[in-house]
């Protein structure tokens, strides 16, 4: 029978109505959402292909283009996004940015109508992107020439955006579709009001009431009306039975009894000793008869009861059936019969069946005491226990003389003794039959191939002990591995170790693996690394170039809880973790510049250095930004924040500035006395320096001073990403934080762990922010142009 | 065999104190659980036959203070319980042996000559039966007074049988008994040991019957 109730029924069908429904509006929703979601990114990429646009040229040598900061700036606005672009000429002839994105199916179309935006989705490195196309003709010696560009975008915002919208119109919708409900269920609770009245006149009966139900019911449960009338009626049928099976014991115990009193009144009546003692024999006779029956009365209400109420547990049939054996063959009327037992052959574990030890035990006592009263006085028993497909099975054969195939079905029944003679009371297999319903067992008799009878109960095997068969060494435990992290880094060794002994501390089975390249080396070999060879973890001090690797879709994204992240600046999709914080700064000698007459702001810096041109020259230290990711960085940022960077390049050039590869020179020439100061180095190794040289001096501008921070990614192939999630953040962990203050020449990025000298008065700090905005300079045409005007001004 | 009747029943009491006496036993009648206890407290008795329902103690409660106390006379319980579940079967509570009335007297009390030969045997050194004289202290047994010529093993086998005289013994835990840890013995081994010695007592009333696929158990035919 269906359990649950109707009215939960009838609010599950009405439910589902809603959610049809809800489906359907929210098929049209989506499509909304989508169109409009699309229509306020596809602005974006208008807006940045229109500002690359404008900066599109003629030159000598052909179209060329110089991205400008805002492009980037634009598509930044969906902070999380990746970016691709291109620029081309009508004839394909590449100008800068990437060459293989994916173009529309009418390209010819173009020269016609070049000037249309024009958006698609195609796939780069197998990501989906929104691409915006667009042309703008120049004039060129050869004529009117279209020159094309090309923006994409990563779909994720406008995912976020097409979903927030969705759930937003679908969460109004749901609350509509739950006051519908709501309303249903009123007009349910009423239909039904004729259930609860049958209910009451139920509940209000006396417990010997089984008359039927009076009144009329609604047309609908009519039927229902009528079937319970009809069980009604059958009830009073078995309680009929019941009162019959108790006259029926009534019966047979008083019968016997009678017989009894009989046989003893007569004895006691007797005239000689020989009548009586013949009279006392039979009423002995009588009376063992007399105690069998009432036993066998008992078991079986006891068996009946017990199936009824008796909850089965989960029981060994083995033991009990062992036990029950060796307990019946200690009476002395047993020493004649032969009694084997089979039952060695199981599985450990297979006899386990759902079931009640008493009244299996008392079963089986049935059996045997069958099988001794029908048998012969040397009587052969055999009690076998054997495992079939689904059950188990106990069966128990007698030599004794059987019972006819025609007589089987009637044996089991009450009151049914087939034989006279044996004093049987037909009470001995109904308690068998009995205790086999109570177990959904089955029971059968047949011929013993002893000659007898063959009686068998096949009790029903537990699933679970089936199961566990089918599944073996499901719960085998994998073996034990050493794990081996492999990192790919541009930070010096030295800088680093600190980190790594506290981690292999920590983590003594795990290998880690160092292998230390230059900012612009690692960028490249991570590029050319076949998949599978490449490291679980890459860091990198050169931000543009680890943004331009996530922005290729390398990184893989981590979920990385709330207390560990870094500041917003210093984080990108969730992929790449920035874990210092590093400040250019300017180290000077000493001996040569005293800390009071230091400039204060990069204008004046131009100046300090225009109006000591003779004690300065061919003594100040800055990056040669041609070969120095960082120098190049620092340069390139300067550079956006005004027009003095220029100034001060050409302030410079002037004044013969020496070029480095590296901050580790220019803090020993300061040392060493032989330039006056350098700028823009990297602030964590110069502070770690100068605490250990008096020689050297740290100074940082009030004006604004870059921060730089070091990035971590973990690479989509690596070999084992867990192991390097779990290593990021342990360097974004507080105690690393710390250990990276105190014990390397690195400064933390969580200002709590910040060194003294950063702690002082607040500065103008200007963290260069991770994010797209840091491909401009990567664009070929501009880092040219770039790199052509810092040497044009220093005249080299 | 001096015996302890605690039974309730008037009528009962009196068939089983006729029948027990005609055999030649002494038996005491107590009628109440707490006066059976105090009783069982002062005077040894080679068998106590134990009713539960009873009025004072219950029969269980009255075995239990018996064991509490060290005391290891046997007990045979006879209950009219319609159930006969682990309390009375398990001998949990520390009975030797129990009946549900009503009891067939030959029954009875061959199964309390059981009980009593195995207790005598095992409080003395001298087991007897017939014409079989097994002395432990020596290692020996006679039959008809001439020595059995028995081996070391098979004797042991002899004293694990009279110690668990009229109960079932599975074929691993004779085996368990008889060899120790390291000496791991084959069942067949334990099988050909049983049929010599069977074989030896041939001539006496201890049979050592073998129900195939449970066990071994000995008796006294004379018992029966």
């Amino acid at each position: 029978m269906l359990g649950g109730s109707l009215q939960r029924r009838l609010l599950a069908t009405m439910a589902a109505a809603f959610v049809v429904l809800l489906v359907v509006i929210s098929v049209l929703l989506w499509n909304y959402a989508r169109a409009a979601a699309e229509r306020t990114y596809d602005l974006l990429l208008a807006g940045a292909a229109l500002s690359i646009l404008e900066r599109v040229s003629i030159g000598p040598d052909g179209p060329t283009a110089d991205l400008p900061t805002s492009a980037m700036d634009i598509l930044g606005l969906a902070p999380d996004e990746r970016v691709v672009y291109a620029v081309f000429a009508q004839g394909g002839e590449h100008v800068t940015g990437r060459r293989d994105l994916p173009l529309p199916d009418k390209l010819s179309a173009l020269a016609t109508s070049g000037a249309e935006q024009r958006f698609f989705t195609g796939q780069v490195d197998g990501t989906d992107f929104r691409f915006v196309l667009q042309g703008r003709a120049l004039l060129s010696s050869t004529g009117r020439e279209w020159i094309f560009v090309q923006v994409g975008q990563t779909l994720g915002a406008r995912q976020a955006q097409e979903r927030a919208l969705f759930l937003t119109g679908l969460l109004g919708l749901a609350a509509v579709s739950l006051l519908g409900l709501g309303f249903v269920w009123l007009a349910i609770r009423s239909s039904l009001a004729p259930l609860h009245q049958i209910e009451a006149d139920l509940r209000r009966r006396a417990p010997g009431d089984l008359s039927e139900i009076d009144g009329t019911p609604p047309q609908e449960i009519r039927g229902l009306w009528t079937a319970i009338n009809l069980f009604i009626g059958r009830l009073r049928q078995s309680r009929t039975l019941t009162e019959t099976f108790i006259a029926d014991v009534a019966h047979q115990t008083r019968t016997s009894l009678s017989a009894l009193v009989g046989h003893v009144t007569l004895a006691a009546d007797a005239e000689d000793f020989e009548t009586m003692r013949n009279r006392v024999e039979r009423a002995e006779r009588q009376a063992q008869r007399t105690v069998r029956l009432t036993n066998q009365l008992l078991a079986n209400a006891m068996v009946i009861h017990r199936t009824d109420h008796a909850s089965l547990d989960i029981i060994r049939l083995l033991p009990i059936v062992r036990e029950t054996l060796a307990d019946i063959l200690r009476d002395v009327s047993m020493r004649s019969v032969t009694l084997t037992f089979n039952g060695d052959d199981l599985p450990e574990g297979a006899d386990r069946i759902r079931g009640d030890a008493v009244s299996i035990r008392e079963a089986l006592r049935n059996l045997i005491d069958n099988a001794v009263r029908h048998g012969p006085e040397a009587n052969n028993i055999l009690v076998e226990l054997s495992q079939r497909e689904e059950t188990i099975v106990l069966s128990v054969e007698d030599a004794g003389p059987g019972i006819p195939w025609r007589d089987r079905l009637k044996a089991t029944e009450r009151f049914t003794s087939l034989s006279r003679k044996n004093g049987g009371s037909g009470l001995g297999l109904s308690i068998v039959r009995a205790v086999a319903e109570g177990h959904q067992a089955r029971l059968s008799l047949g011929q013993s191939s002893l000659g007898g009878l063959s009686v068998s109960v096949a009790f029903p095997r537990l699933l679970a002990v089936l199961l566990a068969a089918l599944i073996p060494g499901f719960w085998a435990a994998p073996a034990a591995r050493a794990d081996t992290l492999e990192i790919w880094s541009a930070t010096d060794t030295p800088a680093f170790a600190p980190i790594l002994a506290d981690y292999e501390a920590k983590h003594p089975t795990v290998d880690v693996v160092y292998t230390e390249y230059h900012t612009v080396e690692l960028h490249q070999a991570i590029l050319a690394a076949a998949p599978g060879t490449g490291p679980d973890l890459v860091i990198s001090s050169a931000m543009d170039l680890q943004v331009d690797l996530v922005n290729r879709g390398l990184a893989l994204r981590i979920d990385m809880p709330e207390a560990l992240r870094p500041p917003g600046w210093a984080e990108w999709r969730s992929e790449l973790f920035g874990f210092t914080f590093e400040p250019a700064a300017i180290v000077y000698s000493r001996a040569i510049l005293s800390t009071k007459e230091l400039p204060t702001s990069h204008r004046d810096l131009a100046t300090f250095v225009r109006d000591n041109e003779d004690r300065l020259l061919g003594r100040i230290g800055g990056y040669d930004i041609r070969g120095s990711g960082i120098g190049y960085l620092y340069a390139t940022q300067d550079a956006e924040q005004g027009l003095q960077a220029q100034r001060l390049t050409e302030v410079l050039g002037r004044a013969g500035l020496k070029t480095f590869c590296c901050t580790s020179d220019m803090v020993e020439g300061a040392a060493d006395g032989e330039l006056a100061l350098a700028f823009n180095v990297i602030g964590s190794y110069a502070l770690a320096s100068a605490r250990a040289d008096p020689r050297i001096g740290i100074h940082f501008l009030d004006d604004f001073n870059l921060v730089m921070t070091r990035t971590a990614f973990v690479p989509k192939d690596a070999k084992d990403p867990d192991l390097a999630e779990a290593f990021l953040k342990f360097l974004l962990s507080p105690e690393t934080q710390e250990l990276i203050g105190a014990e390397t020449p690195l400064i933390p990025i969580d200002s709590a762990y910040f060194p003294e000298a950063l702690a002082g008065p607040s500065r103008n700090y200007l963290p260069i922010r991770l994010g797209p905005g840091l491909l401009t300079y990567l664009d070929p045409l501009k880092r040219r142009d770039f790199l052509k005007g810092w040497e044009a001004s220093l005249d080299r | 065999m001096r015996m302890l009747l605690v039974e309730d029943n008037e009528e009962l009491a009196e068939t089983i104190l006729h029948r027990m006496r005609s055999e030649g036993h002494s038996v005491d009648h107590e009628p109440d659980g707490n006066s059976a206890n105090e009783l069982l407290r002062h005077a040894r008795f080679d068998i106590v036959l134990l009713d539960i329902n009873l009025p004072g103690k219950s029969g269980f409660e009255l075995l239990r203070s018996l064991r509490a106390r060290g005391d290891l006379t046997p007990v045979m319980i006879l209950t009219a319980r319609s159930q006969i579940d682990d309390r009375v079967t398990g001998l949990d509570a520390g009975a030797d042996d129990y009946m549900v009335k009503p009891v067939d007297f030959r029954e009875l009390t061959a199964r309390c000559r059981v009980l009593a030969r195995r207790s005598a045997g095992s409080a003395s050194n001298l087991f007897e039966a017939g014409n079989l004289v097994f002395d432990r202290a020596a290692k020996r047994a006679l039959i008809d007074g001439r020595d059995a010529e028995m081996r070391a093993r098979e004797i042991q086998l002899l004293e694990i049988l009279v110690d668990n005289l009229g109960r079932m013994l599975t074929k691993e835990e004779v085996a368990d008994k008889l060899y120790t840890f390291e000496e791991a013995p084959s069942m067949n081994a334990v099988e050909q040991l049983v049929a010599r010695l069977r074989r030896k007592l041939e001539p006496t009333q201890l049979v050592v019957r073998t129900a195939r696929g449970l066990g071994y158990m000995a008796y006294v035919s004379e018992d029966d």
